[in-house]
């Protein structure tokens, strides 16, 4: 409590001018969007639709063919409120997962709850309050919206897997020198998607997550492709620091949160957890590269925790470390309607098993409307595979489809 | 791995069999790249996201994102604010006795007198459309006496009376986006923001006579000095452009 005390403090110190509306939010550049206004309140009213294609080019001896076929990626509904009272809500529904978590009673997506987004925020002091749930603001790369891309998802880095993208907490944030430089600090529950599912741990412990970005010659928002064909070069740099001590009360159990774990039993340990990243986005005349590099380090409180791999002690040091760094390259050429990305990514899950993997992804995007109605296709494929940690049936993968921003 | 191949030749020809099957036969319009003669940081005044010129005083109003009204020097200096604030200044127009300012998001116009920049009235008009896909621009048009206020996307020209009652709408199909609009010189100039592109249009039809493409980040606001000098504000990066006149572009004989 003293600790979340000190750092508003310190904020609300700092601050010089800051207005506006969540950061984070995935519609606010949606012209097709409704809005309902009554005197000084406003009601917006957006949503996303896409599927797609996806076909998987399986190793030999595999004949399991569940993903070749469609897919549905969004089925989203959005509402943002501004008030006259200077607060903005939003609540971003998902209805795919809330579809899916009836259908399949909760087990077949525990990470996607089915709200996207659900806070209130507070515009009226020189620092944004936002109290609810949201991506948390760690990784330019998970902050920043995939649908605003050729591609159809994240990279595997800031997807989910490695750490949580969204969380219930309590977010400051705060605009410097001209919005030049932009401040994050908040706590949120550690658990990350799947607090809808279990609530708050019993450790009864925040996590902590801060973000500072130094952009120039002037504020950057997130969007990952130069659409502006920006004349000059624009450039952003950030770095993040999460932690999060979940060491579970005597007689408790971290296994009572399976789903909380995440893919490679990263995202919940019963132990201490730091997450810390850089990351940098450069635009110039439609084309745009990105970088980011993120390090998860692990502590468990217990010697024998599975993470360890079996290993002593004296081999592990009482640490896990996983992470790596992912880059994209893109090129959006207005005239063509078109945008050509290609990303790389080098990821290890732990560093206690030999082998780490990497992968390329190509997509193209013809943008009829701007991503608001965009044709997409992606393909992507492994080009190190680290059949210990992580092995698999396919050799590439291609998905083709259409979304629509409405 | 021969799968793979194919696949990347494929992905790597679709740019260029899409645009060869858009390609149609879109009307040339004359057009001429301009570069900003130089430009000032606005400090004190927060996303500033339109300007005008007073010819009476030879001031400038400048709005803001944050819902504030400046009059200002040419130099962006500060004289005085309006005490009366909004929520998301995005347009302003200035005639004989009074400042009319679009607040994007509540759909306001705010009429403030120029004398003490007090608030004299408050209409409201109407787009269902995103809420900061509104009026981003606000000018009086003298060859039709009226009102004009264009919706940023889908970007469509709305003409109104003095009392702000709608009196017609035109389709503006030209560029993804219109940040700013100014009447000048018997002509109507509209900023395309993404295409960063000054469109001089007749103010009868609104169709484009010529197109500058200028290099000015995230244009929103327009206006044009006593001499005929065009001065851009740009929110993001807080700054005001200076450019000299437009230039006359050659057509070029068929």
């Amino acid at each position: 409590m003293k600790k979340l005390v000190l750092f508003s403090a310190l904020a609300i110190t700092a601050a010089t001018a800051s207005y506006g509306q969540s950061e984070f939010s995935e519609f606010t550049d949606n012209p097709s969007a409704f809005t309902i206004s009554s005197d000084k309140n406003t009601l917006e009213l957006g949503g996303r639709m896409s599927f797609y294609y996806e076909n998987r080019f399986l190793k030999s001896g595999e004949t399991n063919l569940k993903h070749n076929g469609f897919d549905v990626k969004d089925m989203d509904l959005d509402i943002i409120g501004n008030m006259a009272s200077k607060f903005t809500y939003e609540v971003h529904y998902s209805l795919v997962d809330m579809v899916t978590a009836a259908a399949t009673q909760n087990t077949a997506a525990p990470t996607s709850p089915g709200f996207k987004a659900a806070y209130i925020q507070y515009n009226g002091f020189p620092v944004k309050i936002k109290l609810g749930y949201d991506k948390v603001p760690f990784s330019q790369s998970s902050i920043m919206h995939e649908h605003e891309t050729p591609f159809w998802s994240h990279p595997g880095l800031t997807g989910g897997d490695y750490f949580s993208r969204r969380d219930i907490g309590l977010t400051l944030n705060a605009r410097l020198l001209k919005n030049m430089i932009n401040l994050y600090a908040g706590a949120y529950s550690g658990m990350g998607e799947t607090f809808f599912e279990y609530g708050n741990d019993e450790s009864g412990r925040f996590e902590y997550v801060a973000r500072a970005e130094f952009s120039f010659p002037g504020k950057m928002n997130y969007n990952e492709i130069d659409e502006e064909n920006t004349p000059t070069p624009h450039f952003r740099i950030g770095a993040n620091i999460r932690y999060k001590d979940k060491t579970q009360p005597t007689g408790s159990s971290i296994s009572q949160y399976p789903d909380a774990l995440g893919t490679y039993g990263l995202s919940l340990i019963n132990g201490k957890t730091t997450v810390y990243g850089i990351d940098a986005i450069v635009k110039f005349k439609g084309l745009s590269a990105t970088f980011e590099r993120d390090v998860v380090n692990l502590k468990p409180a217990s010697a024998n925790d599975p993470i360890f791999e079996g290993t002593t002690a004296a081999v592990n040091g009482g640490k896990v470390n996983a992470g790596g760094f992912i880059t994209d390259l893109n090129y959006d050429y207005e005239k063509w309607k078109s945008v050509l990305s290609v990303g790389y990514q080098s990821l290890n899950p732990n560093d206690l098993i030999a082998g780490h993997e990497e992968w390329l992804t190509i997509g193209y995007a013809y943008k009829v409307s701007g991503f608001n109605s965009v044709a997409k296709i992606e393909y992507y494929v492994p080009t190190l595979e680290d059949k210990t940690s992580d092995p698999l049936k396919y050799t590439g993968q291609i998905r083709v489809g259409y979304q629509v921003v409405f | 791995m021969a799968k793979n191949v194919k696949v990347l030749f494929f992905i790597a020809l679709c740019p260029l069999a899409i645009s060869l099957c858009s390609f149609g036969h879109k009307k040339s319009i004359p057009s001429a790249t301009i570069k900003c003669d130089s430009f000032r940081s606005l400090k004190k005044i927060p996303e500033p996201s339109d300007i005008v010129f007073d010819a009476q005083t030879g001031s400038y109003y400048i709005v803001s994102d944050h819902g504030m009204l400046f009059e200002c020097r040419h130099d962006g200096t500060i004289i005085r604010k309006a005490p009366e604030e909004g929520q998301d200044f995005e347009g302003v127009e200035v005639t004989d006795s009074f400042v009319y300012v679009s607040d994007e998001t509540p759909r306001h116009i705010y009429k403030y007198r120029k004398s003490d920049l007090s608030l004299l009235k408050t209409s409201r008009v109407s787009w269902s459309g995103a809420a900061n896909k509104a009026f981003e621009s606000i000018f009086y048009n003298q060859a039709k006496k009226c009102f004009v206020l264009i919706a940023e996307a889908p970007a469509t020209i709305i003409e109104f009376d003095e009392n702000f009652k709608e009196l017609d709408r035109y389709p503006f199909r030209y560029t993804r986006d219109v940040s700013g609009a100014r009447w000048h010189d018997g002509f109507v100039y509209i900023i395309g923001g993404k295409d960063a592109t000054i469109f001089k249009c007749d103010p009868n039809t609104y169709n484009i006579i010529e197109a500058y493409h200028i290099n000015a980040y995230n244009p929103e606001g327009i206006a044009f000095d006593a001499d005929g000098n065009v001065l851009i504000t740009s929110d993001d990066l807080q700054r005001l452009y200076f450019f000299n006149h437009l230039p006359i572009i050659k057509r070029s004989s068929k």
